[in-house]
């Protein structure tokens, strides 16, 4: 009985663990539906884009560990500015849907920009982070739990909790929600949209770089993270399309779900259940509360 | 009127939508430094179109001022955007006040002061001068602004556009849906902004009477063109005004255009 009991714990805390990696790709999505309600379909190839240039910059070059990660962040918000420049502005006035289709142009440009300068192979990623369960942890409380499971968790919590820091107490983040409230409203009183374009856009680039490494280190650097976004998919359902609070929080959903679903019942459908089972619980929230745990009542459809 | 004490001069502008909607045909008016101006006119008339030609937020809409100009205290706005308008003093205050209902009352009207470089001691300094006009906003500061009522949303509107420190406010039918006792107390608001703080106003308004009553000039537009101009008590006390606008009908007259038409008939008959 006591055994089954640890067993569960410990999947369920792998699990949310695990779901902490969801709510970092998911929260780029928030912060980007926030400032211009539109879904960012380039996440994923930012996701790419970032550890990738990261790798590249401490493989090809032999930057240290720090500097590469700088240089990355930076690359990050150079796209932030060029996609401001170049594909933000030229569409200010054009409607959502337009806006949401550029997005998926733009992903494609940052494919095909990131294997054309950094190549087409799977790269490793070592964190000096292991991927099996700390000692300490196992021995004491008789629980599995990686490490790298662990290191995300804390990761997400403190940029969590800079990003919650920055809306609530600097100038920018009040300029940021009241652009995410009322667009107009907020130029007419002389908010620059172009900034907060620009902040939003920079700080997604960053979590995006804050996921893909840790994701990279988990499953190797290669085109399959952009795929990743889509499970960020049915963590925003789940939590509200504009609420920080709830990319994180569908992200622990998700997670813990889908790994207790793939142990207790997985095996009744021949298991791997674990890539489809988000996406019914997703069905299952459009269908009872389409606007999400968190989010507000009006939603778009995306 | 020499132009330096007009602070607003519009000539002759037409505005377009999507360069076929002709919004406007042919608006010109004035705003003299510290007066209060009200532009009246029915539902479609041009109102929110000329204070957003002016604000320069037309373009968000897809709109254009196509012929005429617009003069802000002295220069052309031609090549202004909304945020630099702002910078020179200019704030619109939207149609249906706009508030960010997420946000508490207090962040709202900080939000005014976006524009400024102030420090966290100017802001409440500025802030506790602004309460002083909006009393009832103090006792509801760390309200979510959703959750405040029609009349408290106007007043966060008007509040928070005064933290830019405006030389000229834009009210956009301030006392849309209001209940009268509120419609008299924002008014009240704004005459005493205008003669404390020395803010020029142009305020479109379907509410004429009120408008009227407490403006220093009057423009009525009908179908994107000024039908009449005049002094706010010269306005009042017109026969015409009075029974198209305030209510005091004699016969089935709906607006300038049917008036003009009956003129011209009666002329045909003379000759």
């Amino acid at each position: 009985m006591v055994d089954e009991l640890l067993f569960f714990m410990e999947v369920l805390v792998g699990g949310l663990l695990a779901g902490t990696m969801y709510s970092l790709v998911a929260l780029g999505f928030v912060l980007i539906f926030k400032a211009s309600a539109t879904f960012n379909f380039s996440q994923g190839a930012m996701v790419f884009f970032s550890v990738l240039a990261f790798c590249g910059f401490m493989q090809d070059f032999n930057i240290p560990f720090v500097l590469a990660f700088i240089m990355a962040a930076l690359l990050m918000v150079v796209v932030g500015l060029c996609t401001e420049r170049f594909v933000l502005r030229p569409l200010m006035n054009a409607s959502e849907d337009t806006v949401l289709m550029a997005t998926i142009g733009l992903g494609y440009v940052l494919e095909g920009l990131a294997q054309a300068a950094w190549g087409v192979e799977v790269r490793r990623l070592d964190l000096g982070i292991g991927d099996f369960p700390v000692p300490w942890i196992a021995d004491n409380l008789k629980l599995f739990i990686s490490a790298l499971d662990i290191t995300a968790g804390v990761v997400a919590a403190i940029m969590i909790i800079g990003l919650f820091l920055l809306f609530k107490y600097t100038k920018i983040g009040l300029g940021l929600r009241a652009v995410a409230d009322d667009a107009g409203a907020a130029s007419s009183i002389g908010i620059p949209l172009k900034h907060i374009m620009l902040l939003v856009w920079s700080a997604a680039g960053v979590v995006a770089l804050v996921a893909g490494c840790m994701w990279g280190a988990r499953a190797g650097v290669q085109f399959a993270l952009v795929d990743l976004a889509l499970k960020a998919l049915p963590v925003l359902i789940i939590g509200g399309f504009s609420s920080i609070p709830g990319a994180i929080i569908g992200g622990l959903i998700i997670g813990a779900v889908e790994k207790v679903l793939e142990v207790y019942i997985g095996p009744f459908f021949g298991g791997a259940i674990e890539g489809w089972a988000p996406y019914v619980l997703a069905i299952f929230f459009l269908l009872y509360r389409p606007e999400g745990l968190f989010g507000e009542k009006i939603i778009r459809r995306v | 009127m020499s132009t330096s004490t007009n602070i607003l001069d519009i000539k002759n502008i037409e505005v377009m939508y999507d360069n076929v909607i002709l919004a406007l045909h042919d608006v010109s008016l004035k705003v003299p430094k510290g007066k209060v101006v009200a532009l009246l006119g029915a539902n479609g008339a041009g109102k929110s179109t000329t204070l957003k030609a002016v604000s320069t937020m037309l373009a968000s809409e897809r709109g254009k001022v196509t012929k005429g100009s617009i003069d802000y205290d002295g220069t052309s706005i031609d090549k202004q955007n909304p945020s630099q308008m702002v910078g020179l003093g200019m704030v619109q205050v939207l149609e249906g006040r706009r508030c960010f209902g997420h946000l508490t009352v207090e962040e709202n009207i900080i939000s005014g002061a976006y524009s400024r470089k102030l420090s966290k001691g100017d802001i409440n300094q500025e802030l506790e001068k602004i309460y002083t006009y909006f009393i009832r906003l103090k006792e509801r500061r760390r309200s979510q602004a959703a959750f405040t009522s029609g009349g408290e949303q106007q007043m966060i509107a008007v509040a928070r556009a005064m933290m830019a420190k405006p030389k000229m406010l834009l009210l956009d039918e301030p006392t849309m849906g209001l209940a009268p006792q509120l419609v008299a107390e924002i008014f009240n608001i704004v005459k005493e902004l205008n003669q404390k703080e020395g803010v020029s106003i142009l305020l479109a308004e379907q509410n004429t009477n009120v408008a009227l009553k407490n403006s220093d000039y009057g423009y009525i537009i009908e179908t994107g063109r000024v039908m009449l101009d005049g002094t706010a008590k010269s306005l009042l006390s017109n026969d015409q005004v009075k029974e198209l606008y305030l209510g005091i009908s004699k016969k089935g007259r709906k607006n300038f255009r049917d008036v003009l038409k009956e003129e011209s008939l009666t002329k045909k008959k003379i000759n």
